[in-house]
C-alpha cells in the first residue's frame, strides 16, 4: 500500500493492557487535510488508538506511520488536545502557549514569543487571557487555550480525544463552530483525527466518521459525510438525509453491542 | 427545619428582612464570625497556670513558676535567649538549606529516573529510618567542631523527609502532564525543572514542614550534648542551677521561634501553591 505524505497510516494494529485485549487489526488511513471522527461507546478503544496514533503508547503488533514516517513516540508533528488536565496549571495561559512556540519556532525571542502567542489566543477568541492563570478561566476557555496551544505547535497532525466531552452544550456547540472555523481557515489544512462518542458531533465536524466496537475494539465501518460546509445545526437536523445516516451509525452501533451480548 | 450554616455572614442590609423560608436571618458581624474558642482556651491555660503557680513571692510553687516570675525571667534574660537565637540559627539555617536542596534534586531525579528509582529507594528504606539522635555522639567525636556536627546532624533529619516526599510527588505526577510535556517535546531537564517541580510542590512543602520539626528538635538535643550557646543550651544550662524560672522561659521562647520558622513555611507554602486554592 503506498504511502502518501500527510497521512496518517495505521496498519494492523493490535493492543493489549496487560492481558486484555484492547484493539484488533486496527486499518485506518486519514488523508491529508481530511478530518476524521472516531466515533464509538466507551471501551472500544478510540482514545486509546488515538494515544497510538500521537505515540503515547505503542502498539502490540502493526504499524503506525505519519507523513511516511514510522511513528515511535510523540513529536511536535503530532499535536493533542485531552478533555482534561489539557493545560498546566501553575504557567499562565501565555507561558503555556509560549512553550508551543519555543518548538516551532526556537529562534523566537522571548518578546516575539509573547506577541505570537497573544496572536493564537485571538483567534481563539481569548485575547486578554494570556496573563491569567488556566484555574481563573472557566472550562470551555480552558480547552480554548489548550486548542490555541495545540496550534501553536503548527503541527500537520491535530488529535483530539473528546475535547469537548466536559463542556455544558453551549459551550460544547461554540467550540465545535471554534474549531471548525479556525481548521478551515488554515492553508494547507491540518489533519484532524476527533475522537467522540456523539454521533451528532461526529457529523457536524468530521469529513469522515469511523466506527468502533468494543470486545476487542475495531473498526466496524467508515462513512463519509457528504454534507457541504458551513454546516448549520438546524438545517441539518431539517435533512433527511442526514437522519438517514444517523440512523445508519445508530444501528451499526447497535447491531454490534447485540452480536456481543449475544455471543457471550 | 432547614439546616442553617452558622458561619453564613450576610450583608448588613439583610437585618429585618425574612429570608426564603420565611425565617429572620440572624444578624451576624465580626465579632460574632470571630474565632474565639481558642483564644478562651488559652485564657483557661493561662488562668490554670495562675493557679498552680501560686503567687509571685518567694512561697510560690518552686517547680512551675508563676506567670509573673516566668515572664521577668524572660525578660532579663532576652539578650542571651536572642544571641541564642543566633547561635541555633546559624547551625538550623545550613542544616536545613542543604538538605532542601539535596533532598528536592535527588527526590525528583529519584522520582522520574526508574534506574535511580530502583538503586535508591532500598537504601533509602534502610538508611531513613535510623534516629538521628544517635549520631550525634558520633558526630561530636568525629567532626572538627561543634557546629559541623550539629550541621550535619539537623541535614539528616530534614534530608529524608524531603527525600521521600519529593520523590512521591514525582511519582505522583499526573499522566496527563507527563503526556503534553511529551507531545511538547520537552526535554528531560525540561520535564524535570517546567512539569515535575512545580506538580510535586504541594509533596515538597509536606516534607518540608516535617523536616523543619525534626531539624528543631535534633538541634535542641544537639545543643544539650555540647554546645556553648543556643536555645538548647539555654535550657540545660538552667538546669544545672535548677533556675526553673528561667527553664521554663527559655521553653517558652523557643517556642515562639519555632512557631514563628513553622509560620513562615506556611507562608511561603500559601504563596507558591497559588495555583491549588
Amino acid at each position: 500500500m503506498s504511502r502518501q505524505p500527510h497521512e496518517l497510516s495505521v496498519e494492523s494494529v493490535d493492543f493489549a493492557y496487560g492481558g486484555a485485549p484492547v484493539l484488533r487489526d486496527i486499518h485506518l488511513h486519514v488523508a491529508e487535510g481530511e478530518f476524521l471522527a472516531l466515533l464509538g461507546p466507551s471501551g472500544s478503544g478510540k482514545s486509546t488508538l488515538l494515544r497510538l496514533i500521537a505515540g503515547l503508547e505503542q502498539p502490540l503488533r502493526g504499524q503506525l506511520s505519519a507523513n511516511g514516517v514510522p511513528v515511535t513516540g510523540p513529536g511536535p508533528d503530532r499535536a493533542v488536545v485531552f478533555q482534561h488536565y489539557a493545560l498546566f496549571p501553575w504557567m499562565t495561559v501565555g507561558d503555556n502557549i509560549a512553550e508551543a512556540i519555543a518548538k516551532a519556532h526556537p529562534t523566537l525571542s522571548r518578546k516575539e514569543r509573547r506577541a505570537l502567542a497573544r496572536e493564537h489566543l485571538i483567534r481563539v477568541g481569548l485575547g486578554d487571557v494570556a496573563p491569567r492563570h488556566p484555574f481563573e478561566l472557566s472550562g470551555g476557555m480552558q480547552q480554548r487555550a489548550a486548542i490555541a496551544r495545540a496550534l501553536a505547535l503548527e503541527s500537520p497532525f491535530l488529535l483530539m480525544d473528546e475535547p469537548f466531552g466536559a463542556l455544558d452544550p453551549i459551550n460544547r456547540a461554540r467550540l465545535q463552530d471554534l474549531l471548525v472555523d479556525v481548521w478551515q481557515g488554515q492553508t494547507p489544512r491540518r489533519t484532524v483525527v476527533f475522537v467522540t462518542h456523539d454521533v451528532d458531533e461526529a457529523l457536524l465536524l468530521a469529513d469522515r466518521v469511523a466506527v468502533m466496537g468494543a470486545n476487542p475494539g475495531r473498526i466496524i465501518r467508515e462513512y463519509t459525510v457528504p454534507f457541504a460546509r458551513p454546516r448549520k445545526r438546524t438545517a441539518l437536523f431539517k435533512d433527511a438525509a442526514f437522519h438517514r445516516l444517523r440512523e445508519n451509525i445508530a444501528e451499526a452501533l447497535d447491531e454490534d453491542t447485540l452480536a456481543h451480548l449475544e455471543a457471550a | 427545619m432547614s439546616f442553617q450554616p452558622k458561619a453564613l455572614v450576610l450583608p448588613s442590609g439583610a437585618n429585618n428582612t425574612s429570608n426564603a423560608s420565611g425565617r429572620k436571618p440572624v444578624r451576624r458581624n465580626r465579632l460574632t464570625t470571630f474565632a474565639w474558642e481558642p483564644w478562651a482556651l488559652g485564657m483557661a491555660l493561662l488562668l490554670a497556670w495562675q493557679f498552680i503557680g501560686g503567687t509571685s513571692s518567694a512561697e510560690g510553687n518552686p517547680l512551675l513558676p508563676s506567670p509573673e516570675i516566668v515572664f521577668q525571667a524572660l525578660l532579663s534574660s532576652l539578650p542571651e535567649l536572642g544571641r541564642g537565637t543566633v547561635s541555633s540559627l546559624l547551625i538550623l539555617l545550613p542544616g536545613y538549606g542543604t538538605a532542601l536542596l539535596l533532598g528536592v534534586s535527588l527526590g525528583l531525579l529519584a522520582g522520574t529516573t526508574p534506574r535511580l528509582a530502583r538503586t535508591f529507594f532500598p537504601f533509602a528504606k534502610v538508611a531513613a529510618p535510623i534516629p538521628p539522635t544517635v549520631f550525634i555522639p558520633y558526630a561530636i567525636a568525629v567532626l572538627p567542631t561543634f557546629h559541623l556536627s550539629a550541621t550535619f546532624v539537623v541535614f539528616l533529619g530534614a534530608f529524608w523527609p524531603i527525600f521521600h516526599n519529593a520523590a512521591a510527588g514525582a511519582l505522583a505526577v499526573e499522566g496527563r502532564h507527563r503526556d503534553n510535556a511529551w507531545v511538547l517535546g520537552f526535554t528531560h531537564a525540561e520535564y524535570l525543572r517546567k512539569v515535575v517541580f512545580p506538580a510535586s510542590l504541594p509533596h515538597i512543602f509536606s516534607g518540608m514542614a516535617v523536616g523543619l520539626g525534626f531539624s528543631f528538635i535534633l538541634l535542641t538535643v544537639a545543643e544539650l550534648f555540647g554546645a556553648n550557646a543556643g536555645l538548647g543550651r539555654f535550657v540545660q544550662y538552667y538546669a544545672d542551677f535548677a533556675d526553673y524560672p528561667r527553664m521554663v522561659a527559655g521553653i517558652l521562647y523557643t517556642g515562639v521561634v519555632t512557631w514563628g520558622a513553622m509560620s513562615l513555611l506556611e507562608a511561603l507554602r500559601h504563596r507558591a501553591l497559588f495555583w491549588l486554592r
